[in-house]
């Protein structure tokens, strides 16, 4: 098929995607019991009071109608004010979303750079002693959670060892944060645990029903050194696969990142999401959920395309 | 004479299983000279893919190997992995049985010959996509420069057998193991590919050892022949005289299975008379069907235009190469596929007329075997499940008592011990599964049964077996038959009328003795051509003469 038709489709179908998260995600908001004017206003405001914000809010219309209020101004790029920071959602994410996406991309590099040759080094070594310990490995680093995991390391290398400061890096622009990658180095190495276990097991997986592939045994019948098959055509032949679950793991990521921006006071897209949760901040809660989703429908089309170069089958339309 | 380049001694392996220690191969001696083949043959199981591969070094790991097998002076048991690397590719080189799945889809295939080059030889990335051109140009891929590019999946079957064969002559390797070369393709592609084969092995003095099944490409190939049956050797012998004049029984009685193409002797009078066909009474009716899969530029039309008949306790067979349309056609029969136009009718309803309840009614007068024995039956049930399924579906006031009867009934019309019915279809073996399939056919009392290549997947002793008893429960229960094939041989023994499917439309039809004997189309003509027949002195004429009309000159 035409590159350019499929990336027209695929985009036009991502935006629908959105668009239903966010009727989603508002339904559900307003459904919660409370409201945000009770939130705001604290238990003492009085029923004219909590009526008027209401009011002023335009939170006394139905549904629809704020629905639909909300996705205008959208378009508009507004995603509203916060109803308790007293500032534009927009730029709050515009502020925090950097410092997240510094904090999720370079854990899932760092956790790639290590899952693939890990699940692939099991895979060669299947059912040897180190297959064994890695997978053991994986699975207490899966079942761990992120804020129990992000205490030892904590206490372990900051106070037993004192290797690494105990709070990310501080500071609002990404220079500032970049410039202290020593204090980056736990809040990564938190977030990419998990991306470590869960993706060696995808390639081990993956390596593994390879190896077994009749390519191989060609490849071996040539005179191929089995190092040699091992980069130049079973490498190749697991990514793929690996790479379509990425798109699937952003919100995972995201999910990390709200846990450990709180452990290592790193005022990210987790934090605020976390304190607007709290407070009922309806449009700074929206504001991130539709970051969310967008980053995971984003994540997810560029996977595809990913794939579609690594595998020219795709592109033709074929299994 | 010079020395052999494969000698193998004593050759013994065994695999280890959760079961304990199983002698796959047991005192196995042979040799290849240099331009010499020799043809292994034996069923599923005889241990001929595991001499093929113990030869390469290429045996799992869970194999153990005693004894000797000599490549070009080098004895491969034993060796270490990177003596085997020095000798894969350079001194033997193997072809394998499915072209689908042996070449790595992600990398071009000049790429892949280029590294088998490279793996022997110092010359340059440059100078190996050279070779690779040229050696894609050797085996006959038209436009080589432009092909070396492509990637597997933009290649047909038999293409792809032409790369795997190029990467094992990049290095005019002296010795050639091919197992099963051409199993999987259709028989006009298995010609072409034999044909090459041979003028390779020509051109470079090649000693090969041909695995195959198929006493076809035996007469065809081989200059000797050793027979394998339960993991050893028991005939072997210049092929004329295995072939045509065998003493061990179990060769008599393999070679006495084969299903022989009956031809029409080279030059002889190719009149032919059609007698009419008794027409009346037709149980299932294609009318002017076609089938289009896909939509707009895109659409394949897997039928176009087909009409056919198949009248009460008749059996038609469907022939044709792969892509043709006959499993559609069969499927159409069935109603599993909608035809775009035309109209189908059962026992003289109109299928697609009918819905609901009557539709039901209507398909439960069709039986069903299909090609695949191990898929086609639920791995999770016992055999009496298998068979008692259509009576769950289609009768359901059925008390259980009278159902396990009828099960057992229909067991036993297959021929299958009613012990078996509480086994799972995985301890059974492959023909005793087809029958199971066919018991589970059966078992409504159908007035039609479709068999879509249903011995395809069996050895020929089992085939025969299968067939003789789809043929006496058809004399016995009068039930029509529309049974698929590519086997021409089997076609013509099993059926009355045949009809020959190219490209989704009819080629020709007719009774299947005058059709297939003195066939009106060049498609038929060329299609019977290509089968090799299992006798070395008929098929070196006809072999002779296919390439006359082909005007091949190699």
């Amino acid at each position: 098929m035409d590159t350019l038709l499929y990336l027209t489709r695929r985009v036009l179908q991502s935006l629908a995607v959105i668009l239903i998260v966010t009727v989603v995600v508002f339904c559900l908001l307003h459904a919660l019991p409370g409201g945000p004017a009770r939130g705001i206003l604290g238990p003492q405001a009085t029923a004219q009071q909590i009526a008027q914000f209401d009011h002023e809010q335009g939170l006394d219309r139905s549904l629809p109608v704020q629905y639909l209020y909300y996705l205008r101004t959208l378009l508009h790029g507004d995603l509203g004010t916060s109803y308790t920071l007293n500032e534009a959602v927009s730029r709050l994410i515009e502020q925090r979303l950097p410092k997240t996406l510094v904090l999720t991309v370079l854990s899932a590099l760092a956790g790639l750079a290590l899952a693939i040759p890990l699940g692939m080094w099991q895979a060669v070594r299947r059912n040897k002693p180190v297959d064994y310990v890695i997978t053991t490995l994986s699975f207490v680093a899966y079942s761990t959670p992120v804020y129990f995991l992000g205490l030892v390391l904590v206490l372990v290398f900051t106070q037993l060892l004192p290797w690494f400061p105990s709070q990310a890096p501080q500071g609002d622009t990404l220079g500032q944060v970049l410039s202290q990658p020593n204090a980056l180095v736990l809040p990564v190495v938190a977030g990419a645990a998990s991306m470590v276990a869960v993706f060696s097991r995808y390639m081990r997986a993956a390596t593994l029903e390879n190896l077994s592939e009749d390519y191989v045994r060609t490849a071996r019948a040539g005179g191929s050194r089995p190092r040699a098959i091992l980069w130049r055509h079973v490498f190749r032949n697991s990514l793929t696969p690996v790479v379509a679950m990425l798109g699937y793991y952003v919100p995972v990521l995201f999910g990390g990142a709200l846990v450990v921006e709180q452990l290592f006071n790193y005022p990210g897209m987790g934090l605020l999401f976390w304190s607007a949760a709290q407070s009922s901040d309806y449009p700074v809660l929206l504001g991130c959920v539709l970051v969310i989703s967008v980053a995971t429908v984003v994540g997810t089309l560029l996977a595809d395309i990913v794939q579609r170069i690594v595998d020219p089958r795709v592109k033709a339309g074929r299994s | 004479m010079t020395a052999d380049i494969l000698r193998i001694e004593n050759l013994g392996v065994t695999f280890s299983t959760e079961t304990g220690e199983v002698a796959a191969v047991r005192e196995v001696s042979l040799r290849v000279g240099p331009g010499e083949t020799l043809a292994l043959v034996g069923e599923s199981g005889s241990g001929k893919s595991t001499v093929a591969l113990a030869a390469m070094g290429l045996l799992p790991g869970t194999a153990r190997a005693t004894g000797h097998a000599v490549v070009g002076g080098t004895d491969v048991i034993g060796a270490t992995e990177a003596d085997l690397a020095g000798l894969r590719g350079r001194t033997a080189s193997m072809v394998f049985q499915e072209p689908a799945t042996a070449l790595d889809p992600l990398t071009r295939i000049g790429a892949q010959i280029a590294e088998v080059i490279r793996n022997h030889r110092p010359v340059t990335a440059k100078e190996a996509a050279g070779e690779a051109v040229e050696l894609l140009r050797r085996v006959g891929i038209p436009d080589p420069g432009t092909r070396a590019s492509a990637f597997p999946f933009q290649l047909s079957g038999g293409q792809r057998q032409r790369v795997v064969i190029a990467m094992a002559i990049a290095n005019a390797p002296s010795l050639l193991i091919a197992d099963e070369p051409t199993t999987a393709l259709d028989v006009t592609v298995q010609a072409e590919i034999l044909d090459l084969l041979r003028s390779l092995a020509a051109d470079f003095d090649t000693g090969v050892l041909l695995v195959t099944h198929n006493m076809g490409v035996v007469a065809d190939f081989a200059d000797r022949v050793a027979v394998m049956l339960q993991g050893e050797i028991v005939e072997t012998g210049p092929v004329e005289q295995v072939l045509l004049r065998p003493t061990h029984e179990y060769t008599k009685r393999l070679l006495g299975a084969v299903p022989r193409l009956a031809v029409a002797e080279p030059g002889a009078d190719s009149r032919r008379t059609e007698g009419d066909r008794a027409a009346a009474d037709p149980v299932v009716e294609l009318r002017d069907v076609s089938v289009r899969f896909g939509r707009g530029r895109r659409a394949v039309r897997a039928l176009d235009g087909v009409s056919l008949t198949v009248g009460a306790g008749e059996t038609v067979g469907l022939v044709g190469e792969s892509g043709s349309g006959k499993s559609t056609a069969a499927r159409v029969a069935l109603g599993l596929v909608p035809p775009s136009s035309g109209s189908v009718s059962l026992f003289g309803a109109d299928l697609g007329r009918t819905r609901g309840r009557a539709r039901r009614a209507l398909l439960a007068g069709v039986g069903v075997v299909l090609q695949d024995p191990v898929a086609s039956l639920d791995a999770r049930m016992s055999v009496a499940e298998c068979v008692a399924e259509p009576l769950r579906v289609h009768r359901r006031g059925m008390p259980a008592s009278e159902r396990r009867t009828r099960v057992g009934d229909a067991l036993e019309l297959v021929r299958l011990p009613r012990a078996l019915a509480h086994r799972g279809p995985r301890e059974l073996s492959g023909g005793q599964r087809q029958r199971v399939s066919l018991a589970r056919a059966l078992v409504l009392e159908p007035r039609l049964l479709v068999a879509d290549e249903p011995t395809s997947a069996l050895d020929v002793s089992v085939q025969q077996s299968v067939l003789e008893v789809i043929a006496g429960l058809q004399g016995e229960l009068g039930f029509a038959c529309l049974f698929v094939s590519h086997d021409l041989a089997v076609v013509q023994q099993f059926a009355q009328h045949v009809v020959v499917l190219r490209a989704g439309r009819i080629e020709e039809e007719g009774s299947t003795a005058t059709t297939l004997l003195h066939p009106r189309t060049d498609y038929t003509r060329r299609l019977i051509a290509a089968v090799p027949v299992p006798d070395p002195v008929l098929q070196r004429r006809r072999r002779a003469e296919r390439r006359a009309a082909t005007g091949v000159t190699a």
